[in-house]
């Protein structure tokens, strides 16, 4: 075993370990103390094991860990929020006696999370996409209030709705390979002459669409983050999501050109991307707009993959990894954000808002932030086209999204003269200097930009006029768009919800009804003959 | 005591047998060899067959222990009395049924695992217990006397009823069809696939725990396993397309509707019974999947029904281990609650850690959630499913996952539910048992580590489909 697989071993042997302590009751009573130390291999791993590979051991054949460049950012950005969420919710939970539980849920999580950006396999990946889709069951429903519940419901049976049309994708993508091999790496290769190759896609499509919150999958996104308490919401919609995302990575054959495909999914990507925004400037909860702003951006990741399968152009993937891991480091430090302005005053609020201002309009491209970077990044793939003016237009609602945001920001302050306590909110701070720092970083080291090209007039203007154009459109909300009404939160959901389950009820009592039948003993016994004389007349006639 | 680990060390020295000599190994009762004397033969699926009811008949003596026992110097009760004789006496029929070598000795076995299995039904003796075990005694012997039918017309035809020489005299003709299909009528009937299942919720759910999960578990194995021996070994080649595909049909549905009966059950006992029934339901894919000449699978060198074969028989097992301990879980929850009502169950996770949390495993291998021995399973199933190009039943096994997704999660809320305040006036439930139930769980998690593909073991004394035969 080499040193670097040995530490992806580590990333998730750590939470694994402190997952089967919780095993012991006087640990799992301590683990909310220590759940930012889960997340500290896959930190190193994340800097110093990118390309390493750990075969499991033989008891699980043909299974794999390895980490490759795209996977590596995302897994040192995401551990990176879990590490700084990790504090923010030890910090929270202190004086909660059930806190061992919440720490249980969360360490599953942080389990699979981790687990998704270094899965090389099949098998091992929808193990670890499993564990963290339904793992975050019980962070969202935390508080065990009646609405948690119901919102935790709809996210569940979404959730395993997507990992059925997973499971199905995965199963055909084994068939593919003829020789047998479980590597996502084989598989994938097999996939563009593989017979099942459209239904493939369709499902992987489905199935991963689920989780990023393609519409109309969307819905569980902002009653999940809405229910969940901020730290859980924070790594949800900054971490959790990216299996997602790097599902899509993996799974595309980003080398073959498929058209069609691409061009369907970058449609479905644009229509999230300007859907989030349309409905999330009419929701009042700051956390519903964030969770609004995640379809959005999702939609634009979507739409940039899909361009880039479109042209059979494989180094889309890096672009995508930069933008999801600006993404994942604002999200998650907008998520803390909310956290420590609802327990600080008006007055008291500048030192949150304004880098909390600079965070937010960096997901629309600000100029110097690391979203100018992500936008920058993802230019090419997109196109001079329509779907790049579109793709520049969504920025532009994103901005008008964030500055809604911040204004519902202000309005969750509290009246009381306080300040929130440091220990909220200094992983907030770790996390703001993060999106910006993190992703020049990356920008420099890893795909190997330049300031001077990031800086160029022409590349700042084309960052700063959707920006302008933004912030126009939220000067007209603001006068105008008070009438607007407020879509609820689980738009889709409440349309259907009523008559779905008026229909399953139906279903199930008829069912009920059948069964009471055919337990009767006449029923029973010409059923039995029935069924004697229809195997007989079958094999009869059969030959 | 004794009899459990010796039960269980010959059936894992039966296995490594099988495992060295990779051939079925067989024993003639009496130095006599067919057709005069009887034959008991071990292929691979016996010997798997063998070791899992060691495993889960040794757990249900332990879990029994303590409702069961006889104290030094107190009488032993009839239901201690009848319980122990009853469990070793199922325990003989199973072990009758995995090793006979001809349809005699397996019409005896059977028998022996009814009368062995319909007195459990109703140990505690309350009127509902006994009309559930009625009902079960009436429709097994239907059952009986349909497959001794057909045995009798299959010596009537051919002069001998051992397996081996009768797979190599059977040939397509009406007296073959009426008898088998005479026999796979009873034997579903006895296996309870739908419609035929009318005795099944009642009697499993009124049974004491350790009871259910041996029924559950175990008995309704027994009869679906003479199913495959008759047309895999006894008439190899002789199971044409439309019958096959029509056992899956009845799989299909039983599926479907035994996972929705189970969505709306009030009490979790009868949730688990029909659970069963749903789950019952997926082995029947084995017959079209594993049994499925060349000329009908796509034309590739990839052994489908191999897979299938691993697939179905590891459902067989990962069911049999998973559902043993979520009866037993539901036992303990009984037990401490004093009732089994769902709605019930507020907190009973922070009560009953380790029993929720082995009944939460063993609904993971249910749903095919990985690790797991049933994700293995039903990944091979659709694997084989749709390498046949028989994709309809995947579409069935996805649903099915989805549907058991459900009923099992309407468990596991309430009982991890937070806000509910703590249950009040548990009665005291021993560590050891729970421990016992969470062994269980364990090793239906362990089943997970099974290879996605087509086992060594089972694959000794597999009769491969001959396209030439089937036609």
């Amino acid at each position: 075993m080499t040193g670097a697989g040995a530490l992806l071993g580590a990333a998730l042997g750590l939470p694994l370990a402190m997952l089967l302590a919780c095993l012991s009751p006087r640990l799992k009573a301590r683990m909310p103390a220590l759940l930012a130390l889960a997340p500290l291999p896959a930190l190193a791993a994340a800097l110093l094991a990118s390309g390493g590979v750990l075969e499991l051991p033989p008891i699980l054949p043909g299974l794999r860990l390895a980490l490759d460049v795209p996977g590596a950012m995302l897994l040192g950005v995401a551990a990176l929020l879990w590490i700084a969420a990790g504090l923010y919710a030890t910090a929270w939970l202190r004086g909660r006696p059930d806190g061992g539980r919440f720490a249980l849920w969360w360490l599953a999580t942080l389990t699979g999370s981790i687990g998704v950006f270094m899965a090389a396999d099949l098998v091992s990946f929808y193990l670890v996409f499993s564990l963290v889709s339904l793992a975050a069951y019980g962070l969202i429903v935390d508080d065990g209030s009646p609405r948690a519940r119901r919102y935790g419901l709809i996210y569940v049976a979404l959730a395993v709705l997507g990992e059925a049309f997973l499971l199905m994708a995965f199963v055909l993508l084994a068939q593919a390979t003829r020789d047998g091999s479980l590597l996502i790496r084989d598989a994938v290769a097999a996939l563009p002459a593989s017979p099942w190759r459209n239904t493939t896609l369709a499902l992987l499509i489905l199935g991963v669409g689920v989780k990023i919150g393609l519409v109309p999958f969307h819905v569980w996104m902002p009653l999940a983050y809405r229910a969940a308490p901020i730290p859980a919401a924070a790594v949800l919609s900054g971490a959790a999501v990216k299996a997602g995302v790097i599902g899509l990575i993996r799974f595309l054959p980003l080398d073959t050109a498929l058209s069609g495909w691409g061009e369907a999914l970058a449609a479905a990507g644009l229509f999230s991307a300007f859907y989030g925004v349309a409905i999330g400037i009419t929701q009042s909860n700051p956390k519903s707009v964030l969770a609004f702003s995640s379809v959005s951006q999702m939609g634009v990741i979507a739409a940039v993959l899909g361009m880039g399968l479109a042209a059979g152009d494989g180094g889309v993937a890096l672009a995508v990894a930069l933008y999801a891991a600006h993404h994942t480091l604002v999200k998650g430090a907008l998520f803390l954000a909310v956290g420590v302005a609802q327990t600080t005053s008006a007055r008291r609020l500048w030192p949150v808002l304004l880098p909390a201002a600079v965070l937010a309009l960096g997901l629309g491209g600000l100029p110097l932030t690391g979203g100018a970077l992500a936008k920058l990044i993802v230019k090419p793939p997109l196109g001079e086209g329509i779907v790049g003016l579109l793709a520049t237009l969504s920025s532009a609602g994103t901005t008008l999204l964030m500055l809604h945001f911040l204004r519902r920001l202000v309005a969750t302050s509290t009246q009381d003269a306080q300040t929130a306590a440091a220990r909220l909110t200094l992983p907030w701070l770790v996390m703001a200097l993060a999106s910006v720092a993190v992703p020049w970083a990356l920008y420099m080291a890893v795909i190997g930009g330049t300031v001077s090209d990031a800086l160029a007039p022409a590349a700042l203007w084309s960052a700063v006029w959707p920006v302008l154009l933004g912030g126009v459109l939220a000067v007209g909300l603001w006068r105008w768009g008070g009438s607007l009404p407020e879509v609820p939160e689980g738009d889709v959901v409440v349309l259907v919800a009523e008559d779905a389950k008026r229909l399953a009820r139906a279903t199930g009592s008829l069912l009920e009804r059948l069964d009471g039948m055919l337990r009767q003993w006449p029923t029973a016994g010409v059923s039995l003959l029935a069924i004697g004389v229809a195997l007989a007349a079958l094999m009869l006639t059969g030959r | 005591m004794v009899a459990l680990p010796a039960g269980l060390a010959i059936a894992v020295a039966i296995v490594a047998g099988v495992w060295r000599a990779r051939t079925p190994l067989q024993y003639f009762v009496g130095g006599w060899a067919p057709p005069l004397g009887i034959a008991l033969r071990v292929d691979g699926l016996s010997a798997i067959m063998l070791v899992t009811t060691a495993l889960v008949i040794g757990a249900i003596g332990l879990f029994a222990r303590e409702g069961f026992s006889t104290p030094t110097g107190a009488h032993e009760t009839r239901a201690s009395l009848a319980f122990w004789t009853l469990l070793m006496g199922v325990w003989a029929g199973l072990n009758a049924v995995w090793l006979g070598g001809d349809l005699f000795t397996l019409y005896v076995a059977l028998e022996l695992l009814t009368f062995g299995a319909v007195p459990i039904v109703c140990l505690d003796g309350r009127a509902e217990t006994l009309a559930a075990a009625l009902r079960y005694l009436l429709f097994a012997l239907l059952g009986s006397a349909l497959y001794l039918l057909g045995t009798a017309l299959l010596y009537g035809g051919y002069g001998t009823l051992d397996i081996v020489l009768l797979s190599g005299l059977v040939r397509a003709e009406p007296v073959v069809w009426v008898a088998a299909a005479l026999m796979t009528t009873g034997l579903i009937a006895k296996t309870a696939l739908f419609p035929l299942h009318l005795w099944l919720p009642p009697a499993h759910a009124g049974a004491p725990a350790a009871g259910s999960a041996l029924l559950s578990a175990l008995v309704v194995k027994g009869s679906f396993i003479l199913i495959v021996r008759l047309w895999f070994d006894a008439l190899p080649g002789l199971l044409g397309q439309a019958p096959a595909q029509a056992l899956a049909a009845l799989g299909a549905v039983a599926i479907v509707f035994g996972s929705v009966l189970a969505l709306r059950q009030a009490r979790l006992k009868l949730l688990i019974a029909y659970s069963t029934i749903a789950q019952i339901g997926y082995l029947f894919f084995l017959f079209p999947l594993a049994a499925t000449p060349p000329s009908f699978a796509s034309a590739t060198a990839q052994d489908w029904n191999g897979v299938a074969w691993t697939g179905g028989v590891l459902q067989l097992v990962a069911h049999a281990v998973a559902k043993a301990a979520m009866f037993m879980a539901a036992g303990l929850i009984g037990e401490a609650l004093g009732h089994d009502r769902i709605a019930g169950f507020g907190g009973i996770g922070r009560a009953l850690p380790m029993t929720v949390f082995a009944f939460g495993l063993g609904g993971m291998s249910l749903m095919g959630l990985p690790p797991s021995g049933g994700f293995v399973a039903k990944a091979m199933l659709l694997t084989a499913a749709v390498g046949e190009g028989q994709w309809w039943w995947a579409v069935v096994i996805l649903a099915g996952g989805l549907l058991a997704a459900g009923y099992v999660f309407r468990v596991l809320a309430p009982a991890l539910s937070a806000a509910d305040a703590p249950v009040a006036q548990l009665a005291p439930v021993s560590l050891s048992r729970q421990a016992v139930v969470l062994a269980l769980a364990i090793c239906a998690l362990l089943l997970g580590l099974v290879p996605l593909r087509p086992s060594q073991l089972l694959e000794v004394g597999r009769p491969v489909p001959q396209a030439a035969l089937a036609r």
